[in-house]
């Protein structure tokens, strides 16, 4: 099959069309109909939550892309490698044990869950972190990804326990974490930091992510320090996934479509896929958060069930297209 | 391309996957290689070929001795500066992610000269594809070649990295016969150029045409090595693999042969 050399300009040019028109679609539709709301909705309420939905996306979005390149697994995303369900117990356990109103206590929750749950997946499927190279086979791929459905689930099974110990007024919260809602995501500012500084940190040296995704001991062979590579950039998604757990809940499948569908367009050097995917990421949730608050208005749906019912069946179509 | 530096191994021993435990794959290798030689590696399956090449790349420590190039020993040497010398095709790719033939070539390209531009990076890996046959192939995604195809994409890429010292693990394992002889010319080409190339290959023939030295070990624990006509003789080859070989003098060139019985 013949791949066309990527669209970089017209990508360009959908981009800074794209996002400004989600953007501003998320403003003007809401629960109280279309139109351009009083200053107190917008201002207070469709800002902070568009915000909060790109940013979350984005975070979502690159993280998944990140997860891919270093585990050299197109199954990769923070959700199925255990993270988001990691920073779920963490922002939980931040929610339950820390006074109420801790400053940033949910986030630096979150970020610390997705850290250890990341950590115990690597350092239990991937033993050749270091300089001990395992050219030939396909170091850990299956088994991070078996590690990761494990370490998950594990998690999955302490978020039922403190739903079980919770009390009322916390149950509340934890049930929003569950389902995936930016309905209680107030501070949008955080998530977009989490994006800055993870972007920061993987892209400069994004190319070698790319040479680390065609083996540890050939990239290492082209003079990549492979081990601190792959840390950083696993640092970098915890990052972003954490914070974007602690602002939304655990929203599945952005990460791992968003790389793909970018990847499809042409655009698969990590250099131009990480920055896409995070756009393409954001515009789709702030699209998902708009229609998961409109369509059963005055009631809402959490975003997470918009994002599986269009993320799917357009994976599906985009893959399905390219195979015939 | 800058010439090749000279490689010493010094009382080299290696162990199965560079374990201290591991089996012991050869021990003593004392060997001098000078710029321009080309070497073959040969031996039974798990004797060690790769191991030897990964651990002259500087990928894995060996279980004793050093590997000493140019003045310095490996471990000393800086990985940059190491990529720009000595390249390595490994046995097996991974292609996880669609990417056409020319990326793949450019990434070596931009790993050791990062400085070229980006049209002159595609045009240096259209080259390098052409000159093994692939050029056609050049905006194909890897995933979709065929074994052959795919080792010469890697071939073109260890090649386009532009050291001088290439470690290629079984090169011609997926090639046709014309793609093995484009090959095996290249690579003499690359030694006359002053490059120095070591291959693991199993087709004695082809070892004996392409190699000006060579290394057999035997999966014992031993090894010779020396010029191809000291190396590549019945005795040692029958003793290393375990079936009788048959050689077929004509002229200065040797035909291999191995018989069975029945």
């Amino acid at each position: 099959m013949i791949l066309k050399p990527p669209p970089i300009v017209l990508a360009c040019l959908l981009a800074t069309l794209l996002v400004p028109a989600a953007l501003l679609l998320g403003l003007l539709s809401g629960s109280s109909g279309w139109g351009w709301p009083n200053a107190d909705i917008l201002w207070l309420i469709r800002v902070p939550r568009v915000l909060a939905a790109f940013g979350t996306g984005a975070a979502l979005a690159l993280s998944g892309a990140l997860i891919q390149l270093v585990t050299r697994n197109p199954l990769g995303d923070p959700h199925v490698l255990g993270v988001t369900s990691g920073a779920s117990v963490g922002a939980l356990l931040a929610l339950l044990l820390l006074p109420a109103g801790f400053w940033l206590g949910p986030e630096v929750g979150a970020m610390l869950g997705a850290l250890a749950s990341m950590t115990l997946v690597f350092s239990l499927a991937w033993r050749s972190m270091g300089r001990g190279l395992a050219p030939s086979a396909q170091p850990g791929t299956v088994a991070v990804l078996l590690v990761g459905v494990m370490v998950g689930a594990a998690c999955g099974a302490a978020v039922s326990f403190m739903l079980a110990v919770a009390n009322d007024f916390q149950l509340r919260n934890i049930v929003f974490w569950l389902l995936g809602d930016l309905n209680g995501a107030s501070v949008w500012w955080p998530v977009w930091l989490a994006v800055a500084v993870s972007f920061a940190m993987a892209w400069p040296r994004a190319q070698e992510l790319d040479w680390l995704a065609r083996g540890d001991a050939w990239a290492w062979t082209l003079g990549v320090p492979v081990a601190r590579r792959r840390r950083i950039a696993i640092l970098a998604a915890c990052i972003a996934t954490g914070v974007a757990v602690a602002t939304a809940g655990s929203i599945g499948f952005v990460g791992l479509v968003a790389p793909h569908v970018v990847r499809l367009t042409g655009l698969r050097n990590a250099r131009l896929l990480l920055p896409f995917s995070a756009l393409f990421g954001g515009v789709f949730l702030v699209l998902a958060d708009t229609v998961a608050r409109t369509i059963i208005s005055p009631a809402q749906l959490p975003v997470g069930v918009i994002s599986a019912a269009v993320g799917v069946p357009l994976f599906l179509m985009l893959l399905l297209r390219r195979r015939a | 391309m800058t010439k090749s530096l000279p490689l010493r191994l010094e009382n080299i021993a290696l162990r199965a996957g560079a374990k201290p435990d591991g089996r012991l794959l050869c021990s003593g290798l004392d060997i001098a290689i000078a710029p321009g030689e080309r070497w073959v590696l040969l031996g039974p399956n798990g004797a060690g070929k790769s191991t030897l090449l990964m651990s002259l790349a500087g990928l894995i420590q060996p279980d004793a001795g050093s590997i000493v190039l140019g003045d310095l020993p490996l471990p000393a040497w800086r990985s940059e500066a190491l990529a720009r010398t000595r390249a390595w095709c490994p046995q097996f790719w991974l292609d996880p992610f669609p990417v056409s033939a020319w990326e793949t070539v450019a990434c070596a390209i931009i790993a050791t000269r990062p400085e070229l531009e980006s049209e002159r990076v595609q045009q240096i890996a259209r080259e390098w594809l052409t000159q093994l046959d692939a050029g056609h192939l050049a905006d194909a995604d890897v995933r979709t070649l065929s074994g052959g195809e795919r080792q010469r994409v890697a071939l073109a890429t260890a090649c386009a990295q532009d050291a001088p010292l290439l470690l290629l693990d079984e090169p011609t394992s997926h090639l046709d016969w014309s793609h093995q002889a484009v090959l095996q010319a290249l690579l003499k080409r690359w030694s006359q150029d002053g490059g120095t190339v070591l291959a693991a290959v199993h087709d004695l023939n082809l070892a004996w045409t392409f190699a000006t030295h060579a290394l057999l070990l035997d999966g014992r624990g031993g090894a010779i090595w020396g010029k191809r006509e000291e190396v590549l003789t019945a005795d040692a080859l029958a003793s290393a693999y375990g079936v009788p070989v048959n050689i077929i003098e004509d002229g200065a060139s040797r035909w291999f042969r191995v018989e069975l019985e029945g």
